[in-house]
């Protein structure tokens, strides 16, 4: 029920694209790859939501992981594009204040 | 036999699911063929519908069946079914599961801190809902979820 994309940018920017729904089945995957990304070395990540139909706590737990791993790393993990399913999740559980979604994965780590 | 859940609702849809991780992804399918025959359920409808469902479902599957491998807390096969219906001004869902009870006060729930990575699920299920209720009878548990239309 979902695939996930990787790929890094040119600038070293690891960048999560997860096609479907981020729910509960998929989050432990998720995990996986976000923390093989960090101890691969990747510790500027973006997550691509553009095509994420759906997310569940856990698929929000995973993200919050994320974030902390990256962190601890010096890095930092960002969201971007996402769907408006998402959004409003997000919005309900108050993480789009800390989660900031930026408008485009290119840029995402422009600020 | 099976029970039928909802029966006063003019217009629903039951399924029994996996009592397992793949029942969440039935539970998915089965609101899409929902959504399907009831094209006039707003999105935003949908969308809290389909949050709660899928927490009470997860939280079923890990909790009510975690403990015992095989069977339900009465003995019989692991058993969880799930019924959504409506009518001119809800949508209400109903999941009933033969696991442990749930040990669990909804008046208590609340959402945990930014920085935490699990425990959002009862309180977001809560926050999207006009109405949640929870009762263990007969040696069942039934989650009842209620959405305004």
């Amino acid at each position: 029920m979902i695939e996930f994309d990787v790929r890094t940018l040119d600038t070293g920017v690891g960048v999560v694209t997860p096609r479907g729904r981020l729910n509960m089945v998929a989050a432990r995957q998720f995990k996986t790859i976000l923390g093989d990304l960090v101890t691969e070395g990747t510790h500027r990540i973006v997550v691509d939501l553009a095509e994420t139909d759906f997310i569940d706590s856990s698929g929000l737990g995973a993200l919050i992981g994320g974030v902390k791993q990256t962190r601890q790393q010096g890095g930092d993990l960002r969201i971007a594009r996402p769907t408006e399913s998402v959004m409003g999740v997000l919005e309900l559980t108050n993480l789009a204040r800390v989660l900031r979604p930026r408008d485009a994965v290119d840029t995402a780590f422009d600020d | 036999m099976t029970e039928v859940l909802l029966p006063d609702l003019p217009a629903r849809l039951q399924a029994e699911v996996p009592t397992t991780l793949e029942g969440v992804d039935a539970v998915h399918d089965l609101l899409a063929a929902f959504w399907e025959q009831q094209p006039d359920v707003p999105d935003l409808c949908r969308m809290r519908v389909e949050t709660a469902t899928v927490e009470i479902v997860a939280n079923v599957v890990e909790h009510a069946f975690a403990a015992d491998e095989t069977s339900g807390a009465d003995g019989e096969r692991r058993r969880l079914t799930i019924a959504v219906g409506r009518d001119d001004t809800v949508v209400t869902v109903a999941c009933r599961d033969n696991g442990q009870p749930a040990a669990i006060d909804l008046s208590d729930v609340a959402m945990p801190g930014d920085d935490a990575e699990s425990g959002r699920g009862l309180a977001m299920a809560l926050q999207v809902l006009d109405d949640l209720r929870y009762e263990h009878d007969n040696g069942r548990n039934l989650w009842s979820m209620t959405c305004a239309l």
